[in-house]
């Protein structure tokens, strides 16, 4: 199966936007949420707000996805 | 439905022998939720009833007695007859018989141990002929007894101890692949013996729990197994008192526990109360459907001698909060409690959650298969768990409308066609990413509105029409700024950006004045908030592929044929099962996120008390 260089390019690129932008979101998640447990450790009541603050980044891995499907759209 | 029940705060004041009266009552009422007294120059804390003492000391008896015969919490039907009387009687007697049971227990386990290493010792010198009063101190004799390491040893032994001394006895036996040894020796050549065995790889053993024992070791081991069989008996006939012990009075105890831990909480109220010489004061909360039942029963009770005094809630009280939903929006009450309860003033969000959370789960997962196996799954979960009653009635709820999405999809685990018949579908998931998209933040734009507006009732109540205006209002203008800067550039209607423009500035010196510099920086959350709502067709898109990824690989294993078929089956069931899960918790969590985070954040402000009336079980 020949694949265009162009399309593998593509599939790279978009790979990368998830990859990336993933890896972003967990060294920035990882810190929110050991801070985040150790708050609930010591207060119950702090879970609500620990999961907001600890899934605040997450939302960057949904842009890195858009990022990848309109790649992905480019290649049609 | 959006609002907490109503409070009413009250103050109930009176003489000092009318005060356990009011306490028994309230505790029947369970309608206060009494506001502690801090201690100030006016009024000392209230000092606990006389029975505190002796009701906390029989308490901790009962719990402990729970615990020690492994009692479980469960429901019961036991009825006290005589109260703490009949509590206190039976726990001195229950106790004494439960000591005496666990310490014979002790002994017999301790001597079942003694023998266990005894029975040890005797194994290793079973097999050399030697009487076992024979191992003790002698005064002219030495002895070692121990392992060697070679099967040869034992001849170079016998011969490098003949070099020295003909006085000498060996005996040995094989174990486990290792040579034992017993060597009884005249005691001048001791050191000697020492060094040569040393030598030779010798490791001692020293018999510790034969002391005492006579004759041969194998009538010794017998008599100690039927010793053990003895014991073994012994203890299993008090273990199992033990357990009928357990039985027969698990309702006793768990009542008895129920019943004191009520009392004490009476006992412990006036902890509470304001407090003088003479006189107590209680300050709380009552729902206000239930002020005037209240009144007049502690009325009654007293005889009209205590003062009772009620107003309705002020602005800067902190009033405790009892949410107030009915039907299939209370379960939802989970979430509030799990995040922070709403203040008094507050619109409970509750009733938006019940509306949009469903949604928003069945969005992201929706897919008919799935649906209907989650439903059952969290079905007889909830039969399973009472307690979590209330998130599985949550979970039931986004099951369904699971289901509901997968018709729109046309999804049944994956497959849009089964066999050659293709389900009818309004959108399909893996083909219209763009629509989805679209829907998506269209999703966004109205959820971020509404909460945006139910932000601007919230201060509009609290603070007036100026700040909600310059506080919420001000986003609108922003928002109808950014939408004519996007027409007018995109050349999709024919207007001059500056008007866009106009809104715009308009809408940053209104947020400034709103919320200062912090509104400012703010601006941009406004569009990733709603550019967060692509998770819905991002979480779908995911389970989605991950869906037909599996039914690919099992299809081609189905066309091979044979045996593979049921490989291909084993694919199917550990694949969409592991989907399952995956899509549960991504729908789950995202779309709690999505009300906590991009939802919560425009109006939601909480941090209020719960309401925990007096006499109330958790």
């Amino acid at each position: 199966m020949a694949v265009e260089l162009s399309v593998g390019l593509i599939a790279i690129g978009s790979g990368l936007a998830v990859g990336l932008s993933a890896l972003a979101a967990g060294i920035a998640e990882k810190e929110i949420g050991a801070a985040a447990i150790g708050a609930i450790a010591e207060k119950d009541e702090m879970f609500g707000k620990g999961l907001i603050f600890t899934v605040i980044p997450e939302t960057l891995v949904i842009f890195g996805l858009v990022v990848a499907i309109l790649i992905l759209g480019l290649a049609g | 439905m959006l609002k907490p029940y109503e409070m009413n705060s009250i103050l109930i004041t009176g003489p000092k022998n009318l005060q356990e009266k009011i306490i028994k009552e309230l505790h029947k009422l369970k309608i206060l939720h009494i506001v502690e007294h801090l201690k100030s120059e006016l009024a000392d804390i209230g000092q606990p009833l006389e029975t505190t003492n002796k009701l906390s000391e029989i308490i901790v008896k009962v719990r402990s007695l729970i615990t020690a015969l492994g009692i479980k919490q469960e429901k019961n039907k036991f009825e006290l007859k005589r109260g703490l009387l009949e509590i206190n009687h039976t726990t001195k007697k229950l106790n004494e018989e439960v000591n005496k049971n666990f310490e014979e227990l002790r002994k017999v386990e301790e001597q079942l141990s003694k023998n266990q290493n005894t029975n040890q010792e005797l194994r290793i010198l079973k097999n050399i002929g030697v009487p076992l009063e024979n191992f003790t101190s002698y005064k002219s004799l030495a002895y070692f007894t121990g392992y060697l390491e070679g099967k040869n040893d034992i001849t170079n032994l016998e011969k490098e101890l003949s070099e020295i001394t003909k006085n000498f006895m060996l005996f040995d036996s094989t174990l486990k692949k290792q040579t034992f040894m017993a060597l009884f020796i005249d005691i001048k050549n001791k050191e000697n013996t020492s060094n040569i065995l040393q030598k030779i790889g010798f490791t001692p053993i020293n018999f510790t729990n034969i002391g005492g024992l006579k004759g041969n070791a194998v009538a010794n081991l017998e008599k100690i197994e039927r010793q053990n069989t003895m014991l073994m008996d012994k203890s299993n006939k008090i273990k199992k008192q033990i357990e009928k012990l357990a039985q027969e009075y698990k309702g006793f105890l768990l009542t008895a526990d129920d019943f004191l831990s009520q009392e004490l909480e009476k006992a412990e109220a006036p902890l509470k109360f304001a407090a003088t010489k003479d006189a107590f004061l209680i300050k709380g909360w009552v729902p206000t459907e239930n002020l005037n039942n209240a009144i007049s029963k502690l009325n009654k009770i007293s005889k009209d001698k205590v003062f009772i005094h009620h107003e309705d809630a002020k602005k800067e009280d902190n009033v405790p909060v009892k949410l107030d939903n009915k039907g299939y929006a209370k379960p939802f009450e989970f979430f509030i409690n799990l995040y922070s309860l709403p203040k008094y003033k507050e619109i409970d969000p509750t009733f938006f959650m019940f509306l949009t959370y469903p949604i928003f789960f069945g969005f992201m997962l929706g897919d008919f298969g799935y649906g209907i196996v989650s439903f059952a799954l969290f079905y007889f979960l909830k039969k399973k768990i009472p307690k979590g009653a209330a998130l599985f009635n949550v979970l039931l709820l986004s099951s369904a409308a699971s289901i509901f999405f997968g018709f729109i999809y046309g999804e049944f685990f994956g497959l849009e066609e089964i066999g050659h018949f293709a389900i009818p579908h309004l959108i399909s998931r893996s083909h219209g990413v763009t629509e989805l998209m679209f829907i998506s933040i269209a999703i966004g734009i109205i959820h971020v509105n509404w909460g945006l507006i139910v932000g601007f009732v919230n201060i509009l109540k609290e603070h007036g029409l100026n700040h909600a205006l310059f506080e919420k209002g001000s986003w609108f203008v922003l928002e109808i700024g950014i939408l004519f800067l996007l027409l007018s550039y995109l050349n999709i209607i024919e207007i001059i950006p500056l008007i866009g423009w106009l809104f715009f500035i308009v809408s940053l010196i209104m947020l400034y004045k709103g919320e200062g510099i912090k509104g400012i920086i703010e601006i941009p959350s406004i569009l990733t908030n709603t550019l967060s709502y692509l998770r819905l067709m991002a979480i779908g898109l995911s389970s989605v592929s991950i869906a037909v990824v599996v039914n690919d690989m099992a299809a081609g294993f189905f066309h091979k044929g044979g045996f593979m078929i049921l490989s291909g089956i084993l694919i199917l069931l550990v694949g969409h099962a592991l989907n399952i899960v995956l899509g549960l918790f991504g729908s789950f969590l995202h779309s709690l996120r999505l009300h906590y985070v991009e939802f919560f954040s425009k109006f939601f402000e909480g941090g209020a008390e719960k309401y925990s009336p007096f006499g109330a079980k958790e």
